[in-house]
């Protein structure tokens, strides 16, 4: 780690992880209510078992960002698949 | 970006933990104190230093004392900026739900009004706002405890420990949360960098280099409490998750409030006001019928809350907890009654599995158990881990100070400083408020709102004068600031238990002869505390010493 | 009293596995007992002594309190016990002797 590592790959990876992981998080944690909730399951208790898994997907997300070889597929996995969860939990639990 | 798997983890290690390492120091630390938050009370406020009592009774004593509760006045401005047009009259507000609140370890009985708004809330995702006001009472009389008086514990070094007292736009929230989720982060990698995790289990070598003996203590500390540091930094998001991920309100409103009228069905304990007035029946009574069926059920039957929701409507109901002492979960066994008639209504099912360990695991962190053993477990454990992240940040500076000072860079410098304002600079602002405590008028108005300023003033101090002394870390050598800052520590916790004893007569003698533990136990450890800052203070001053030779002499290192 | 005893024989249980543990160790043996180190019979015993001797302590906890609770205090006593027995080897070695004691004698006769 002697030489300077480049900066926009670095602050690029860091908001990945942060912010994409949190994107990440919340799209699991929509996702999940909205499977247990298709299971007939409780509203309380469906939400109190996606935050349960929602801190250790975050955590091994986080991780992964900073592992994974490639920049945009973190960003895709992260961002995309946060967003595609989130939109896949809304179109579930939609009023039909 | 990184060559292999463990160079990108300890990377992340690195930074993520030093730059996190101030913000969970604190959390540690005061999440420690927490543990003895109640004593820590009864050594602030000397008035309330009597055993812990039982609720009292609540026809006789607390509904009059609730009655009389009026909303307290940030509370009013704050509902105010948060409903459309103005507010009725704050004193001609009248009580909706009250709440009474005891733990074994507490002498003082907390109470709470809540105060129905009828103003249309301005954030859609809101369906009421309500106005609190609150008293602290005496249970064997019902005297009150004087606002003035800080809870130190419990209302300041308590919620410290997650929120820092930093509430604008739930900021001190967001930064510890991000804080737990780095340490979760920081024992992984700490793991995956740790390459002898089992040759070392046991291994502490003070003798060796500064840089590989703090690595030691760092390891030991490290992992020998992983368990406890990654339990208490996962339920801590666990906790507080509904502010992390709040997805009920922007996603599943309709589902939220299905889930409630199902919820009101099933338990049969009504959600809104019938608006018809009802009279209450004896609460006491309530409260025996509960206690009897507990001893049924062969538990121990305290009672932790007592709460009155929908006062004096025909839908109120009255619900009794009792204390769960006898267990880590966070139970109660709840019994509700129906407050006009004082039928029972509903009996708390036993929870679902998944409800069930979050119970479990929200109780291990609240410790609401009757257990002297385990609290003092916890408290070497957060120890364990403000040790642990200590040592981290003297590692990351005996690693780089060298090559900072070759290079004139003043990276190091800086790290140092925060390190000694975040280490020997916290504990000199805790015990220099415990001080004030003793010191300030006990009659002076907002009383407690002065010994927190005192805090944040002497952790200030301690911090400027960390930057102010630290100009030898530019020549590679320690600060003084840490020496001067242990025996700093090392007068306060002396002065502390003898200001105890001066102002309010109860010496060591006293309070052990006595057996009154949350004092004895208090002083008992500032004057541990005093000791230890002086051994410190001694061995950083040999330390001193030889560097000091070092730069006159170069060979005499290598002798 | 019966749990004060109870957890503080837990404790000691704890503490003696962790310093079998630790034995059953080349450089903390040496730490303690000097010499070449223990036999590979006496880091087999070692271990199942410690690993007797943990289960014992998690048994007494069990014994106490109710089990959810019983675990936290056993977790709890296994990381102050390697603590204890960290800081032994550092500053006090020769304390654990008699934790070696069968398999040193037999060394050093």
């Amino acid at each position: 780690m002697a030489k300077a590592l480049p900066w926009f790959p670095l602050v690029s990876r860091i908001l990945a992880a942060v912010a994409g992981g949190y994107a990440f998080a919340w799209g699991f944690t929509s996702l999940v209510i909205a499977l247990s909730l298709q299971q007939g399951v409780d509203y309380d208790e469906a939400r109190k078992l996606a935050y349960l898994l929602a801190f250790l997907v975050y955590l091994a997300v986080f991780l992964w960002a900073f592992s994974a070889q490639s920049l945009l597929r973190v960003w895709l996995v992260l961002g995309g698949g946060g967003a595609a969860m989130t939109a896949a939990a809304l179109w579930l639990v939609q009023p039909t | 970006m990184f060559s292999s798997f463990r160079l990108s983890m300890t990377w992340v290690h690195t930074w993520f933990g030093l730059v996190l390492g101030y913000v969970l120091m604190a959390c540690f630390f005061f999440g420690s104190l927490s543990v003895f938050d109640r004593e820590i009370d009864r050594w602030a406020i000397p008035e309330t230093r009597y055993e812990p009592q039982p609720m009292p009774s609540f026809d006789k004593l607390l509904l009059p004392i609730f009655k009389a509760i009026e909303p307290r006045q940030e509370s009013y401005d704050e509902a105010q900026k948060e409903v459309h047009g103005p507010l009725p009259p704050r004193e001609k507000m009248v009580a909706g739900e009250f709440g009474a609140y005891t733990t074994h370890r507490d002498p003082v009985l907390s109470m709470f009004s809540s105060f129905d708004v009828p103003n249309k809330p301005k954030n859609p995702n809101v369906d009421h706002v309500h106005v609190f006001g609150g008293v602290t009472i005496d249970p064997r009389d019902g005297t009150a405890i004087s606002d003035d008086k800080l809870k130190i514990g419990s209302r300041f070094f308590y919620p410290l420990h997650y929120s820092l007292h930093l509430h604008w736009l739930d900021l001190g929230y967001w930064i510890v949360g991000f804080a737990a989720l780095i340490m979760l982060v920081a024992l992984v990698t700490g793991v995956v960098m740790h390459r002898k995790i089992f040759r070392e289990f046991f291994t502490f070598r003070p003798k060796k280099q500064t840089q590989r003996s703090v690595l030691d203590l760092h390891n030991l500390t490290g992992v020998v409490a992983l368990p406890f540091h990654f339990f208490f930094a996962f339920t801590g998001l666990v906790i507080f998750a509904g502010i992390y991920l709040p997805v009920t309100g922007p996603m599943f409103k309709a589902q939220a409030e299905a889930h409630e009228k199902i919820e009101e069905e099933r338990t049969g304990l009504p959600h809104d006001p019938a608006g018809v007035a009802a009279p209450l029946a004896s609460v006491d009574a309530m409260v025996v019928e509960a206690r009897r069926r507990w001893a049924e059920r062969d538990m121990a039957g305290e009672v932790g809350f007592l709460g009155v929701t929908h006062y004096g409507d025909a839908n109120g109901y009255v619900s009794v907890y009792r204390a769960g002492t006898d267990r880590v979960t966070l139970t109660g066994q709840g019994i509700h009654f129906r407050a006009s008639t004082g039928e029972v209504i509903l009996e708390d099912p036993q929870p679902s599995t998944v409800a069930g360990i979050d119970d479990w695991l929200t109780g291990l962190h609240l410790q609401h158990f009757r257990h002297w053993l385990l609290r003092w477990f916890y408290v070497l454990g957060g120890l364990a881990g403000c040790v642990c992240i200590a040592t981290g940040f003297i590692f990351f500076v005996e690693k780089r100070k060298r090559q900072h000072a070759r290079s004139g860079s003043a990276g190091v410098r800086v790290v140092d400083a925060l390190a000694v304002a975040a280490v020997t600079g916290m504990l000199v602002a805790t015990v220099t408020m415990l001080v004030a405590n003793r010191l300030l008028p006990p009659e002076l108005p907002a009383r407690g709102d002065w010994e927190e300023r005192i805090f944040w003033l002497a952790w200030l101090l301690a911090l400027l004068h960390a930057g102010w002394r630290s100009a030898p870390m530019a020549r590679a050598q320690r600060s003084p600031a840490w020496r001067a800052q242990c025996l700093a520590l090392a007068v306060l916790c002396v002065a502390a238990p003898l200001l105890n004893w001066i102002t309010t007569g109860d010496h060591l003698f006293k309070t052990l002869s006595k057996g009154y533990w949350p004092v004895a136990g208090l002083d008992l450890v500032l004057l541990l505390s005093a000791g230890i800052a002086v051994l410190v203070a001694r061995r950083l001053r040999h330390g001193e010493a030889a560097e000091g030779v070092e730069q006159e002499n170069p060979e005499a290192s290598h002798a | 009293m019966r749990d004060v005893l109870m957890l503080a024989a837990a404790l000691v249980s704890s503490a003696g596995g962790m310093a079998w543990l630790a034995l059953a160790m080349k450089g903390h043996w040496q730490q303690v007992c000097g010499g070449a180190g223990p036999s590979r019979a006496a880091v087999l015993a070692l271990r199942t002594l410690g690993a007797l001797a943990l289960t014992a302590s998690l048994w007494l906890c069990l014994a106490v309190d109710h089990p959810s609770m019983a675990v936290l205090v056993w977790v709890m006593s296994l990381a102050a016990a390697a603590l204890a027995v960290a800081f032994t080897l550092t500053w006090r070695p020769r304390w654990l002797r008699w934790w070696a004691l069968p398999w040193s004698a037999a060394a050093a006769g």
